[in-house]
């Protein structure tokens, strides 16, 4: 859903002056980021007595506008994991002061020099119980169109994820998948193209499966989450669930870098992280988080299912986005 | 500006009222044709000075084969619209004022819905657990729902109801132009209805049908939330992959490239059309 604000100037928002006592917390919308606020923003304010103005939806192409043209009306902004390891080579990101945001308990996967995470999610295998007949076991299941018929849905972006479950279906081991063979991959996904739905955003995802309009899919643990606590006959294999991260940055230039590294000590602390957990279903990247969490809430966390998780591989993505982006947006074309 | 009025009245060469374009060529001068020539500059500058954003647009397959997608939905829109909009717009051209003006109301009132709002509503309808599907299944009348989402039908369907105001209303103009009697007198020579359709109605509404259709035709190339929500990735349109290129892969010169491939061809086609049709029945004049 995100492209659907493309196209919106930039300098549009180049009009907010940087006050000291004042900063701009950028997330992607819904769900995710009122949890953020409540949890983050709203008790941060009341502490510090730094004002956080929310805005949003996260636009790769509005932070580098903002970037490039000295502009930057962003303090802090959540992005995925890849794109941050790729703007920081690209020189559009801050490096993050250390000594202002405690390190130590940080999950040293979802964080580097120029991001600390902001939280960890799994692709988990999701279904709706009226519409498939059996259990699905794992990613090969979804590929099994005799056993399990009935529309899929895939994220539809060139993010991480699709490849290597279309990878690890075909039979490649956890291990091995890393560097992706990508020729492996798309005659994979090609045995299943003309049965596949494509979400865009979660609520898209949520929406298919909770119709019933795709049988199963690949869906953010957080998204299937909220499902069960709608009500919703959702069915979750964890088998091999893949982890991916959202992170924090701060956009080079930023007005008010000092109230963002503020923010970010009090985003990944134990507590901030503790209540969005919480609030989401997205598992914490404080280590100590979890001691504030009740008992309930951890069980239904990615960190529950650590057997057989896999961590999908950012750094090898940060590297080859462009050209996996290319030949992922032809296939989708053909 | 009286005095330039009067001016422009006793020099033909300088039109009247030039003044009064002022404002809005500032306006289109300030964010229109400053924008696009930024574009323009970005396309052959970056990453590096050359052509090579073009060369690669027009050289891939991939690209190829959206831009022929763009333009094949953008006809088929077109075609759709055109024939559904034709006996609405006679309708309401022949119609008592009254009766008209309500219909007319109905139409417009679906311009003031939310473009999403509107989209939204045909997922909803067409998808294969959708409202449509469930009724013909419950009538028995198929077994399987129709594949009438993410592919060309579901972009057609939802982008002609979004174009038919678009096509009625200049449609109407140039129907209620046309002299009653002119049907009446093919009548009276014997002419069947079908022979007084084909040679006095058809031919006298081609302005119409022309300035609609480009029109429809225009905005249908650039477009973007509708293809995007009720296409499949294999009908990707133009603008969805300069949004991915602009968004996501933060490639600018190539999107800027493809964009301006784009607004050449469009204004291209449209500097065909007046060769055709004529400048003055083009604009919707009759």
């Amino acid at each position: 859903m995100k492209l659907i604000f493309a196209g919106i100037l930039a300098g549009l928002m180049a009009t907010t002056a940087a006050k000291a006592d004042e900063m701009v917390f950028t997330s992607w919308g819904g769900t995710t980021q009122e949890a953020q606020t409540k949890s983050w923003a709203e008790p941060f304010a009341a502490s510090s007595g730094i004002k956080v103005l929310q805005d949003g939806p996260t636009d790769y192409g509005k932070l580098k506008a903002m970037v490039d043209a000295k502009n930057v009306t962003w303090d802090v902004v959540d992005v995925e994991m890849d794109f941050a390891i790729k703007a920081a080579k690209d020189g559009l990101l801050e490096p993050i002061d250390f000594a202002a945001v405690p390190k130590a308990d940080l999950d040293p996967r979802f964080s580097n020099e120029n991001a600390v995470g902001s939280f960890y999610y799994s692709f988990v295998l999701a279904w709706n119980k009226g519409a498939v007949s059996g259990e699905p076991a794992g990613w090969a299941d979804m590929f099994d169109t005799k056993k399990f018929p009935g529309k899929r849905t895939f994220y539809k972006w060139s993010a991480p994820g699709v490849i290597e479950i279309a990878l690890l279906a075909d039979g490649v081991p956890a291990d091995k998948l890393y560097p992706l063979d990508l020729d492996r991959a798309f005659k994979k996904l090609d045995t299943i193209k003309s049965d596949i739905v494509w979400w865009g955003g979660g609520a898209e995802s949520q929406q298919l499966i909770a119709s019933g309009e795709a049988a199963f899919g690949q869906l953010w643990n957080g998204r299937v989450f909220a499902l069960e606590k709608d009500g919703a006959d959702v069915g979750v294999s964890w088998n091999q669930n893949l982890t991916a991260a959202d992170v924090l940055v701060v956009p080079k230039g930023a007005g008010n870098k000092d109230a963002a590294m503020k923010f970010l000590a009090a985003a990944t602390s134990p507590t901030g992280q503790a209540k969005f957990a919480e609030a989401s279903g997205y598992a914490p990247i404080n280590t100590k988080a979890k001691a504030e969490m009740p008992a309930d809430v951890v069980k239904g966390l990615p960190d529950a299912h650590v057997d057989g998780q896999i961590n999908l591989d950012m750094n090898y993505w940060a590297e080859h986005r462009d050209e996996i982006a290319k030949r992922w947006y032809a296939w989708q074309a053909k | 500006m009286s005095v330039e009025a009067q001016q422009g009245i006793a020099t033909p060469r300088i039109p009247a009222g030039l003044g009064g374009l002022l404002p809005a060529l500032t306006l289109i001068g300030l964010f229109f044709v400053v924008p696009v020539l930024a574009l323009l500059l970005r396309s052959v500058t970056d990453p590096s000075p050359g052509l090579q954003n073009y060369a690669a647009l027009l050289g891939d397959g991939t690209y190829a084969r959206v831009f022929f997608n763009t333009f094949l939905v953008a006809a088929v829109v077109t075609i759709v619209t055109v024939l559904v909009a034709f006996p609405v717009a006679w309708m309401l051209a022949i119609m008592p004022a009254a009766l008209a003006s309500i219909l007319f109301g109905i139409i417009i009132l679906s311009m003031w819905t939310n473009l999403l709002t509107r989209t939204y509503a045909w997922m909803v309808l067409l998808q294969r657990t959708g409202v449509i599907n469930r009724a013909l299944i419950g009538a028995g009348i198929i077994d399987q729902p129709l594949p009438l989402i993410n592919n060309l039908t579901g972009v057609t369907i939802g982008m002609v109801y979004i174009m038919l105001p678009f096509m009625i209303l200049p449609l109407v103009g140039t129907l209620r132009a046309i002299d009653p009697m002119t049907l009446r007198a093919a009548a009276l020579c014997g002419a069947s209805p079908l022979a007084a359709f084909r040679r006095i109605l058809l031919p006298l509404s081609l302005p119409g049908i022309a300035a609609g259709g480009l029109m429809v035709f225009v905005m249908s190339l650039g477009y973007f939330v509708t293809p995007a929500l009720l296409g499949g990735t294999s009908n990707m349109m133009l603008a969805e992959m300069i949004a991915q290129m602009i968004q996501s892969l933060l490639n600018w010169g190539l999107g800027s490239a493809a964009a301006f491939i784009l607004l050449v061809v469009t204004m291209a086609l449209y500097a065909l059309q007046l060769r055709l049709v004529g400048s003055k029945r083009a604009a919707g004049g009759a």
